[in-house]
């Protein structure tokens, strides 16, 4: 009966329409793909409710009407067949009530398309025409983040370590597409030191087309991982997107992450490397994380910086070292990068740690490749506890690949051994789980078939001494 | 999967304090477990029985309209046989639920005593916590401090009183408490948990009115000798009565004139205590604002400690208990106080700090439940003899 007026009344079928538009940001693809593969649309609003925007309210209502009027056509229909014995009248009344929410859940994309054609990719072009113009006139130094991985965790850094010296500005949030950058040039003074941009690339082409709207001076590849391959398809397509930054910026100011052997393909002549062994021919020395952060001993030619973060985890020492090459190539002092280090915090959902009942929690939930598995489970191995939680839905996005994946995924957190493994019940449970048994993970296993329910309670599962790591979450759509 | 009903509510004064225990420490971490069908057996003030999954939302029991909500259910009924069978209301009619395991979580009268646990033994369930015999002497105070006192564990000095004697002469009554004990002293009701009804009297017009209070309650009465430069202490404890596993000491943050009431446990989130917090030892609870674990030196904490798992053992308690106790702290005497075979939430908050979780910590009671009830299970019940055919 529930899922029976979830899909029948009119205004709650309307409200979960738009709110899945609405989810996958008006993607046709995957609205429709969403669609289909929901069995009960009682279920689809887990996470939030719908945000009613302009957009949002006009499409709603242009639900609404559509639904109401094909409703009343059919009683007429289903009422003038039965009056004049003809079947076929009848039988299309009847399908126009049956179907109705098919109906519009598709109809519905008409005006969307429409709009997205006359309205919204005419005035992006512009805006990207002014972003073009505001970015190519502007005199400060401007340094795209790119990679699959990693990128807003580096624009904080850079922000935090050269803004306590420098006039920096850099795109907010998760603002990383196109559309967000020209509107973050408008924000713009033209005189600022340093211009931050991350690069939120999503299918081929989308660096190249970044690149040419903001012309930067700098780049830092912060890595190469499989994400958006429902997309890109392979990895090596996701590489060369993003390697395609090298076409519009200096080698000798192109900072390359080379922590994983999979970039090293694409490395070309004068491409500065960076990892955890040092950078620029700085040489770490001494590294060491905890649960309270990273410290490490920045080497060269007799000088020492002694660095000291908040961030968790080994795989940041890399990072902060490029960070703090970065801060001394721009003028900073040695103790200016010493505190801009020190002052670097967890950002939120990365590998952010919190205590709850006594446990130390690490909420990596914004986590969603597998670099970011095999980094956060190398550190739930590395730390100190009296019991070790490793919790996560699995990845999205990772195309063909998912089944591979996830094994390995399965494996590196059989590496770390954690006691107890909570694993949301979904498309890739059965892989991790292979993975898992593969490796020869003797811990328990548990699955969880409600995520919001888990993560709500997550407090009657932890204890004093128990570190919770908990790796990526899945929004509706890919529930 | 397995079958769990949690019983709770009840005709007690506890009634409330029982439903938080059932939803936020039973019912809850059971269902996160994934590995049972949790039923929520709730019983109503004037002892009806109800079996929805409504009952599993505290929202549902702090509505307005809550009992016009309740009177339009129907009241599950249960069948006693090889094992305990809820016949629940659905909306075609009734469908029976076979119980596996029964969790109680009701405290005080009718449940906690004892009571919920014959009934329960009666219908050949296994059960959570405590059994009848260790329930009922748990439960009366004036029999737990005499088993303790029979195993040579210290307990202060007190009498008891029946309610008609009380009644009938309260002033005699005080007078013979006047003979046997020393001022300060506290009056409590023999059977209730939680601190109702238990009051301090430091002269003879305070002790009079406080045994009336007491008799307000119950029909036996405790009045036991205040100890001196007191220091508090309660300790959780788990296991079998063999092999029982304390958690941590715990000391209520009250002024030492104040005693651990009512209101400070549940009311005032243990605001009322003038102790203060010591910052980062300190944790607030729904049992108040406790020190955990308890400030005191390692010898005293050791020396409690034996003493609480003593009267664990010796009063036969199996599953889980709370054993309060006082220390005078200049003579670093401890002395048993009283235990509570069914601590309010479990106590979980101080189970989490000694390094047990919620769902870990229902997963071991029902783990010991199913021990306890297989052991059972392979004792005679019967006996063949003629006796029948010579009568």
């Amino acid at each position: 009966m529930r899922r029976l007026l979830a899909l029948y009344n009119i205004f709650t079928i309307s409200t979960t329409l738009v709110y899945m538009m609405q989810n996958v940001e008006y993607h046709a693809n995957a609205y429709i793909q969403w669609f289909w593969r929901v069995r009960d649309f009682s279920k689809v609003m887990q996470r939030r409710t719908l945000d009613l925007t302009k957009v949002a309210q006009l499409l709603r209502w242009t639900l609404i009407g559509g639904m109401a009027s094909e409703f009343t056509v059919g009683i007429l229909l289903i009422v003038f067949g039965v009056t004049t014995q003809n079947n076929i009248l009848l039988g299309i009344g009847v399908g126009f009530i049956v179907l109705y929410p098919w109906i519009w859940a598709h109809l519905v994309l008409a005006p969307l398309m429409l709009g997205r054609y006359l309205i919204i990719r005419p005035q992006e072009a512009k805006l990207a025409e002014d972003a073009t113009a505001v970015f190519g006139t502007h005199k400060g130094k401007r340094i795209a983040i790119v990679g699959s991985y990693g990128k807003t965790s580096m624009k904080e850094m850079l922000a935090t370590v050269l803004g306590a010296s420098l006039d920096v500005v850099a795109t907010p949030g998760n603002m990383n597409v196109l559309s967000s950058h020209a509107r973050f040039a408008k924000t713009l003074h033209g005189d600022e030191d340093v211009v931050i941009v991350e690069f939120g690339e999503g299918k081929p082409g989308d660096v190249a087309s970044f690149s040419k709207v903001v012309q930067p001076t700098h780049a830092v590849i912060t890595g190469l991982a499989p994400a958006h391959l429902d997309q890109y398809k392979t990895l090596e397509a996701a590489g060369s997107d993003i390697f395609s930054v090298t076409q519009f910026v200096s080698p000798e100011h192109i900072y390359v992450n080379v922590e994983s052997n999979v970039i090293r393909d694409f490395m070309t002549e004068g491409l500065i490397e960076y990892n955890r062994d040092g950078v620029l021919g700085w040489r770490v020395e001494s590294a060491k994380t905890d649960i309270y952060g990273t410290s490490f001993d920045l080497v060269r030619a007799g000088q020492t910086l002694k660095l000291r973060s908040s961030l968790l985890g080994l795989h940041q020492v890399g990072p902060l070292a490029v960070v703090a090459a970065i801060g001394l190539e721009f003028g900073l002092t040695p103790q200016q990068v010493e505190e801009g280090i020190a002052a670097t915090r967890p950002f939120e959902h990365r590998m952010q740690p919190y205590q709850l009942a006594g446990a130390w929690i690490i909420d990596d939930t914004y986590n969603g490749n597998i670099e970011g598995v095999r980094a956060g489970t190398k550190l739930l191995a590395d730390l100190e506890a009296k019991r070790k939680i490793y919790v996560t839905p699995g990845l999205v996005d990772q195309g063909d690949e998912v089944e591979s994946i996830h094994g390995h995924m399965g494996e590196l957190i059989a590496a770390a051994n954690p006691n107890l493994v909570v694993l949301m019940q979904n498309s890739v449970t059965g892989y991790i789980q292979a993975g898992l048994v593969a490796a020869g993970y003797k811990g328990e296993v548990l699955v969880q078939v409600d995520p919001l329910d888990f993560y709500t309670h997550l407090d009657h599962f932890v204890a004093e001494g128990d570190v919770v790591l908990m790796q990526n979450d899945w929004t509706d759509n890919y529930a | 999967m397995k079958t769990i009903a949690v019983f709770f509510g009840g005709r007690s004064t506890e009634h409330d304090v029982s439903i938080i225990t059932a939803l936020t420490s039973v019912i809850k971490p059971l269902e996160l477990t994934g590995k049972y069908n949790v039923v929520p057996v709730y019983i109503t003030k004037d002892g009806r029985w109800y079996a929805d999954e409504k009952l599993k939302d505290i929202h549902f029991y702090q509505n307005k309209d809550f009992a016009s909500l309740l009177a339009k259910m129907k009241p599950v009924s249960l069948t006693l046989g090889d094992t305990l069978t809820l016949s629940v209301p659905t909306r075609l009619g009734r469908s029976d639920v076979a119980v596996d395991i029964a969790f109680p979580a009701m405290h005080g009268t009718y449940g906690e005593d004892g009571a919920l646990m014959g009934l329960l033994d009666m219908a050949n369930v296994p059960y959570v916590g405590c059994g009848l015999a260790a329930a009922a002497v748990a439960m009366d105070k004036v029999l737990a401090k005499n088993v303790a006192a029979e195993n040579g564990i210290a307990v202060t000095k007190y009498v008891s009183f029946r309610r008609e004697q009380i009644a009938e002469n309260v002033s005699g009554v005080a007078e013979d408490v006047e003979q046997k004990l020393t001022y300060p002293l506290f009056v409590k009701p023999a059977h209730l948990g939680s601190s109702i009804g238990i009051s301090r009297a430091r002269d003879r017009r305070e002790l009079e009115n406080a045994l009336e209070v007491a008799a307000h309650y119950d029909t036996l009465i405790i009045v036991e000798e205040a100890v001196r430069n007191l220091v508090e202490v309660t300790l959780p404890i788990f296991g079998s009565t063999a092999n029982p596993t304390p958690a941590l000491l715990e000391q209520p943050l009250t002024h030492s004139e104040d005693f651990f009431d009512f209101d400070t446990k549940y009311m005032h989130g243990g605001k009322k205590g003038k102790g203060g917090a010591k910052s980062g030892q300190s944790s607030a609870s729904a049992q108040g604002y406790s020190q955990i674990p308890a400030d005191l030196s390692p010898q005293l904490y050791e020396q409690a400690e034996s003493l609480g798992l003593a009267v664990y053992r010796a009063l036969g308690c199996d599953g889980i208990a709370r054993v309060d106790m006082l220390i005078d702290s200049k003579s670093q005497q401890v002395y048993f106080n009283e235990i509570n075979p069914l601590p309010g939430s479990l106590y979980a908050h101080n189970w989490a700090k000694a390094g047990v979780s919620k769902v870990e910590l229902v997963e071991k009671l029902i783990g010991y439940a199913l021990k306890r009830h297989t052991t059972r299970q392979q004792l005679a019940t019967s006996f063949d003899t003629n006796f029948l055919q010579q009568f």
